[in-house]
């Protein structure tokens, strides 16, 4: 399998022999630190084993399942609301238009676990809301509000990179707003809607702390449930195999569909989109269903996560103390060494084919779930241990495994908008500087990082708040009796204390807001012209 | 000081999907002297110098600096330790780095003094600590000129260094550029789309069209002696006709062409400068308008149904019809 990997990897060199350089081979290098765990994890899927063949095939058919039900009802919710509310922000005229505009993201602030532990102590039995959020249908609500704004920024990016002139055109041809958006507007989307719901999905697949606060079985509960109430850690394996596979074809789908969008632009005249009037009636409605997605996934189970944070830990703050730090302390150091490798992976991913592989392939990082990541990294070391190169799986040696998770895991996140700060750079200042005698490791460190210094700033921060709301991997390959704010609040959930769940539930949503804070406000202006 | 060098290409190709955009073009930048590429766009000017820079790989041929090979297909020195300085089009400065810093970065360590050095030489001593976005783009331009001649290239390339700026400015910048570039004593290659620039700058002038050379030559001797009809129109306005070959000479509307060493009977191409078109009071041709051109007048004629232009001294005459003598230094037969 290894051999494999390295072939494949060479044989993406070879071509462009003559570029042979440093940045390249790191990138390459990095790129396979990222890909082993998840390639890892189909090598030892693969392998033959014992007799768990039976069990994984029951717990593999129920978590397809599971897992297929909450996205068609939950990732299609999220479609539906992310396109429609998209639509309306970018092309229609109501009230709060442009504070919906950067409102409907909040959203993406929390983990689905901390929505669902909101969610479930509001509508508690003697909680203020009567209808109960619970079960298949509670994690499907959760999802679909908590998710949409994947949907809705990309389909937002793709209506406002529509040509203007494709817009007006049909206006003039005498199409009502309903037609211009399903026969035109809606088709020339429909590539950016599919990237976002892509990601959604991907994002429903992955999911561990939801659908198990709410008893579903999916393919990442099932995960668990092999490797630790069955012991069999090879049906675990399998899969995860699986879901790493389905996590592949729609980073490839989102991939395709977003290569896609950036060619329906075709005009380059930016002006003003020109938005719609919309009657009284219409315009109150809509500001209505925005206001009434923010209020579901960001605003209401905040205010409720602080009332009870505020009621019930004031006495609790010293449990959170710990914990706050290790978190911390993990973020900190996974965003260093995460962001090192996604800087080199992006740098030489604008050196040629090989840097592009290890572009992609350092993707597929991102899209496994954090479970499938933890079990691959596990399983390197314990083969490691077979090998008598590491002896037991004690404290450091965990964080290790931890920290390579992460960087496994968001190596892509953070080398995304590194490459997009790299993509600024006009192309004549990088052959400038190599005619000026600069080789491939002066470039990048004298010209490529320092003018993509906003965008490494902003990688940091989104590693870094990423890590902080990691479950699964955490869960999995953290050392004995090391918690952090995802874990005490996974625990606290699990044992029904969802009053002391609060708190720790609350700081990872704050957390979660800063990137978006920082982030929207460049999003925004993300559109020439744009105010 | 200079380690000014020639720069050499035989036999050069380069494609692009399938397109020759250079095909055996085989030319020389001599030490020490300036080149000028001249050609519309497309023409290939431009491919050729990232070439010489080795920012691309040659499909066929080889390109010398001096006696040294540095490309050459499936071997291309990189353009790192090729010694060349270049000028781009956009100047592309490191929009990170004032003008002193963008001027040191090909220096060994950082050397300030030497970058302020090479400043004052294109006249902005002044500007050391500015930053790009607060340069005009005449600033711009003399930065990346400094910038490319620090470090001592072996050979600079100017990539239409002037073509963003206003005509009053540019030929400024021109001065400024072209006194720099002597009194290092470097080997320059000069890409224009401007046949007048080509002609003041060059030591040596290559003509292009379509990835093809149609000529290389002394401006001079470009200009009097095309090699073709192609190379004619490119360094000024001409008049065509195509034609026989009759009695050794070609017969136009506007009087005959003698047409040394072409077969008799066969097809030739005419090309006349407007500015060899002598005008006499006399009945050949009818003057259609008459504009004011610079220092001179611009006639067109109308002779036989054919339009022609002229370029005449405003005291020609003004009659409403004249006669025209062909300047046999301006007047040009190949076979067609």
């Amino acid at each position: 399998m290894f051999g494999a990997v390295i072939v494949s990897v060479e044989s993406a060199i070879l071509p462009r022999a003559w570029r042979f350089d440093g940045v390249s081979v790191a990138g390459a290098f990095a790129a396979l630190i990222c890909t082993a765990p998840a390639l890892a994890v189909f090598a030892f899927a693969l392998a033959p084993s014992a007799n768990e063949t039976s069990l994984a095939g029951n717990l593999m058919r129920d978590g397809v399942l599971g897992t297929l039900a909450l996205m068609a009802v939950g990732g299609g919710g999220a479609i539906v609301f992310g396109a429609s509310t998209a639509w309306l922000v970018t092309l229609c005229r109501f009230p709060g238009r442009g504070l919906y505009e950067w409102l409907l993201v909040l959203p993406l602030a929390a983990p689905s676990y901390v929505l669902a532990y909101s969610y479930s102590s509001l509508t508690w039995a003697g909680g203020p809301v009567p209808f109960p959020v619970r079960g298949f249908w509670g994690a499907a609500f959760v999802y679909a509000v908590g998710l949409y704004p994947y949907v809705y920024l990309a389909a937002r990016a793709a209506f406002a990179s529509q040509s203007v002139c494709a817009l007006e055109a049909a206006r003039t041809l005498g199409s009502r707003p309903a037609k211009v958006f399903w026969r035109v507007a809606l088709p020339l989307a429909r590539p950016g809607i599919a990237a976002g719901g892509a990601l959604a999905l991907m994002e429903i697949a992955a999911d561990y702390g939801a659908a198990q606060h709410f008893g579903v079985t999916t393919m990442s509960t099932a995960i668990f449930r092999a490797w630790y109430a069955h012991g069999a850690p090879h049906a675990a394996l399998q899969i995860s195999a699986l879901l790493l596979a389905a996590a592949l074809v729609f980073l490839f789908v989102e991939r395709r569909a977003r290569g896609r969008a950036s060619y329906a632009g075709g005009s380059t005249r930016w002006r003003p989109l020109p938005r719609y009037e919309m009657a009284a009636p219409l315009a109150w409605g809509a500001s209505i269903s925005c206001g009434s997605l923010v209020v579901l996934g960001a605003l209401a189970p905040l205010a409720w996560l602080l009332r009870l944070a505020l009621l019930h830990t004031s006495g609790d703050l010293g449990a959170l103390a710990e914990p706050l730090f290790n978190s911390l302390l993990l973020a900190t150091c996974g965003a260093g060494i995460t962001l090192v490798l996604a800087a080199v992976i992006a740098a030489a991913g604008r050196r040629g084919a090989a840097g592009k592989t290890a572009l992609f392939a350092a993707g597929m990082g991102y899209a496994a779930p954090g479970a499938v990541i933890a079990l691959g990294a596990l399983s390197l070391f314990g083969l490691a241990r077979e090998a008598g190169w590491v002896g037991g799986f004690g404290g450091a040696l965990a964080v290790g495994a931890l920290l390579w998770a992460y960087a496994a895991r968001f190596a892509a996140a953070g080398a995304q908008p590194i490459d997009a700060g790299f993509s600024r750079l006009a192309k004549g200042i990088d052959a400038s500087a190599r005619t000026l005698g600069a080789g491939a490791m002066k470039r990048l460190l004298r010209i490529d990082l320092p003018i993509a210094a906003p965008s490494v700033a902003a990688a940091a921060l989104i590693v870094f708040v990423e890590i902080l709301k990691e479950l699964p991997a955490t869960l999995i390959l953290r050392p004995f009796n090391f918690d952090t704010l995802a874990i005490k609040a996974y625990f606290y959930a699990s044992d029904e204390r969802l009053l002391q769940a609060a708190a720790p539930s609350l700081l990872i949503f704050l957390a979660g807001l800063a990137p978006i804070l920082v982030l929207s406000h460049g999003l925004a202006r993300s559109r020439a012209g744009a105010r | 000081m200079s380690e000014a060098c020639s720069v050499s290409l035989s036999g050069v190709r380069r494609v692009y999907d399938g397109a020759r955009a250079l095909d055996d073009v085989t030319l020389t930048a001599p030490k020490g002297q300036v080149l000028a590429l001249l050609g519309a766009s497309g023409s290939g000017k431009s491919t050729i110098l990232r070439l010489i820079a080795g920012l691309e790989p040659v499909d066929a041929g080889e390109i010398r600096f001096g006696d040294e090979l540095v490309s050459a297909p499936g071997r291309t020195t990189p353009t790192e330790t090729r010694r060349v300085g270049m000028v781009f089009q956009d100047y592309s400065l490191f929009p990170h780095l004032n003008a002193a810093a963008n001027v040191a970065f090909g220096l060994e360590r950082s050397a300030r003094g030497e970058a302020i050095g090479w400043l004052e030489r294109v006249g902005l001593g002044n500007r050391a600590n500015a930053f790009p976005h607060e340069l005009s783009g005449g600033e711009q331009q003399r930065v990346a000129l400094a910038r490319a001649l620090a470090p001592r290239p072996r050979a600079i390339l100017l990539d239409e260094p002037f073509s963003g700026l206003d005509p009053v400015l540019r030929a400024e910048l021109r001065e400024t550029t072209l006194d720099a570039i002597r009194a290092a004593g470097a080997t320059a290659v000069f890409v224009t789309h401007d046949a007048e620039e080509a002609l003041l700058v060059a030591d040596r002038l290559a003509i292009l069209k379509k990835g093809k050379l149609l000529q290389e030559a002394a401006p001079r001797e470009a200009y009097d002696h095309p090699a073709n009809a192609d190379a004619a129109a490119a360094l000024g306005p001409v008049n065509v006709f195509d034609g026989r070959v009759e009695g050794g000479a070609v017969a136009t509307p506007y009087g005959r062409v003698a047409a040394p060493g072409l077969s008799e009977g066969g097809a030739a191409r005419v090309v006349v400068r407007i500015e060899a078109m002598t005008l006499t009071p006399g009945t050949t041709a009818r003057v259609r308008d008459r504009r004011p051109h610079v220092a001179h007048d611009l006639v067109r004629l109308e002779a036989q149904g054919l339009v022609w232009l002229a370029l005449v001294s405003p005291r020609a005459p003004t009659t409403e019809t004249v006669d025209v003598a062909l300047q046999p230094s301006g007047a040009f037969v190949f076979s067609g």
